[in-house]
């Protein structure tokens, strides 16, 4: 059913929550994205409802071709739902134009990627600084710093993409992801193309980001050691969430 | 921090910025020389037509502002006619004929002391006047150009000349032999192409042309101080729109080319896009750096272009030094704006299609 599965935020977090009458930062109900292949529509998305409360670090988990990548990109405004809603932070993504999603996107998400998506023609100091450029609230020197340090870039700065490992072009992806100070990360796959030990340094990035900053992070994995890092881990099966555990 | 990232893209792909630049660069060479090569013909044609030192030119009925497109030579016996006008100082006939040979040259067939009279003479560099029916006077440029000296032969107009002299350069015709000589060669006797009035002063150039005019109904009097400001493309029939045809062509190559090199980035980077729009860059930001690209290129390629223009020039004057090429501020200006014009045009599509890209798709674009 596709309204089966409503998953409730960790029991710290929900109580935190409800003494401080938080609002869900992002909120999904009845959310359904259906793609079209010629005549015959696949559904990606089968009526997903779930929240996500300001603080969290939830991990989503599910096999291949569950929608997991598709919610990422609903919730994210990269993509249209078909049916249901979508709330961030108290915006209703799916009554948006493409404009105002954009906008959106600009001041309230940050996106980490497996494959970090760094411009190749950029330095690590511009891909990270492009952020606050497009952000448009002007270069924040004293954020760039913070951040640079807290991940750990500060010597590698000048370094184009090509010239940095796997890790550290992760945690320049996660950098820029952050800078502009978004409501909500959302990481897609974060450490699907870094060895163990890099994969785990990132993961402490994102706990310490959590932890440090309070930086709401929604992450999409298929290793349950990493699913681990987050407060909470939702399950996907075909479209849908079927299982919320708390991590403990 | 655009125009970081623009120049960082301008130089991640130095051949494809290297051929973009040189399209633009030719788009540009090419307004330039073809309208500074029409130009500077129409300008030296009509310099070296008032540099004759005539007041006025009387020509057969429905001639052609060129010379050597003249209608049937008139006869000679006119010249006397207009010896007798008032404020008339001189009279000489010239009979011209073209040498189509290797080259389009005038040949001025003169009686030297008529000629002499009207011009104020020749200023010799080497040799002397006409005086044998096969002598030949050639200009300063045409004897550099083709490596002539005092004494060779000429092979002009299936005729063997003897070359007599070489003089300055700048009365009209850059060959001149005996008119009797002319007269023979073309069976035009007692027939000349033109009269070359010379006035007792200057400023009595209207009136003696006013008193041709009436002398000699129908035909066609002009002031050679007058050619100068007639010598432009609208005045020359077809001139103009082989200039524009020459343009278009040029704009459209120049289209082309930036379309195909914005369009192939545009593809090339179609995962760049979809990370700039997960970053929340508008469709409006992503048209900005496409077109902010071509705009670098294109004034790469104006630069260059004009460089190149310059280069060109100077190596025509050296290998044909009576080929007179007219590079204009306007026309270098107008130019570049051609060609700037042409690239964004060619770069409008490419970034609307890169603005409207889908972030999804396009950040799985492998």
């Amino acid at each position: 059913m596709a309204n089966a599965a409503r998953i409730f935020p960790s029991s710290e977090v929900l109580t935190l929550a409800r003494e401080r009458a938080l609002e869900p930062i992002l909120k999904t109900e009845n959310l359904w994205k259906v793609y079209r292949s010629g005549k015959v529509e696949v559904p990606a998305l089968r009526g997903v409802d779930m929240e996500v409360y300001p603080g969290e670090f939830v991990s989503i988990m599910g096999p291949s071709g569950c929608g997991k990548s598709t919610m990422l990109h609903v919730i994210g405004g990269l993509a249209q739902a078909t049916r249901g809603r979508v709330l961030l932070d108290g915006n209703d993504l799916t009554t948006m134009t493409d404009s105002a999603r954009t906008l959106l996107r600009r001041h309230k998400v940050g996106f980490v990627f497996q494959k970090f998506n760094l411009l190749p023609t950029l330095d690590a100091y511009h891909n990270i600084a492009l952020a606050q450029h497009i952000h448009g609230n002007g270069f924040d020197p004293h954020r760039f710093e913070v951040v640079a340090s807290l991940l750990g870039l500060t010597g590698r700065l000048t370094h184009k993409p090509s010239e940095l490992s796997g890790g550290e072009q992760q945690r320049v992806a996660l950098a820029r992801a952050i800078v502009s100070e978004p409501k909500i990360v959302l990481a897609d796959e974060p450490t699907g193309n870094l060895d163990t030990k890099s994969s785990e340094a990132v993961l402490n990035l994102l706990r310490q980001l959590n932890q440090d900053l309070g930086q709401t992070i929604v992450m999409i994995t298929h290793n349950p050691d990493a699913a681990a890092y987050g407060h909470r881990v939702l399950h996907m099966r075909d479209g849908q969430v079927v299982d919320g555990s708390t991590v403990h | 921090m655009i125009r970081y990232m623009i120049l960082q893209n301008v130089l991640h792909r130095p051949l494809r910025t290297f051929i973009t630049a040189l399209a633009v660069a030719v788009e540009v060479t090419m307004v330039i020389m073809v309208v500074g090569l029409t130009t500077g013909l129409l300008q030296d044609y009509a310099k070296r037509t008032e540099g004759i030192g005539a007041d006025v030119m009387v020509q057969p009925p429905s001639s052609s502002l060129f010379m050597n497109f003249g209608g049937a030579p008139m006869p000679i016996s006119i010249a006397d006619r207009l010896q007798h006008l008032d404020y008339v100082q001189a009279v000489s006939p010239v009979l011209i004929s073209l040498n189509s040979v290797a080259a389009l040259e005038n040949i001025f067939g003169i009686d030297p002391e008529s000629f002499r009279a009207v011009s104020g003479g020749f200023v010799f560099y080497s040799g002397h006047d006409l005086q044998e029916p096969n002598d030949i006077l050639v200009d300063d440029i045409y004897a550099q150009g083709k490596n002539v000296k005092v004494g060779q032969t000429l092979h002009i107009l299936a005729h063997d000349f003897h070359v007599a002299g070489i003089v300055e350069h700048g009365k009209s015709a850059r060959l001149f032999v005996l008119l009797s000589t002319l007269q023979e060669m073309t069976g035009a006797h007692d027939k000349a192409s033109i009269f070359l009035i010379k006035c007792d002063r200057s400023n009595h150039a209207a009136a003696v042309a006013e008193e041709a005019k009436h002398l000699l109904p129908g035909y066609e009097v002009r002031q050679p101080k007058d050619l100068m400001a007639l010598m432009t493309s609208s005045n020359v029939p077809y001139l103009g729109t082989f200039i524009n045809v020459m343009i278009s062509i040029a704009v459209i190559v120049g289209f082309l080319v930036t379309f195909l090199s914005m369009y192939t980035t545009v593809i090339e980077r179609t995962r760049e896009i979809g990370v700039l729009k997960s970053l929340g860059a508008s469709k409006s930001y992503i048209v900005r750096i496409i077109l902010s690209e071509t705009t670098l290129l294109c004034l790469v390629g104006t630069a260059a272009g004009i460089g190149l223009s310059l280069a060109l020039r100077a190596l025509i004057h050296d290998l044909h030094p009576s080929l007179p090429i007219q590079i204009t501020y306007g026309w270098s200006v107008r130019a570049c704006l051609i060609a700037i014009a042409g690239g964004l045009l060619g770069s409008c599509y490419p970034a609307w299609i890169a603005s409207r890209k889908d972030p999804v798709e396009a950040l799985a674009y492998e």
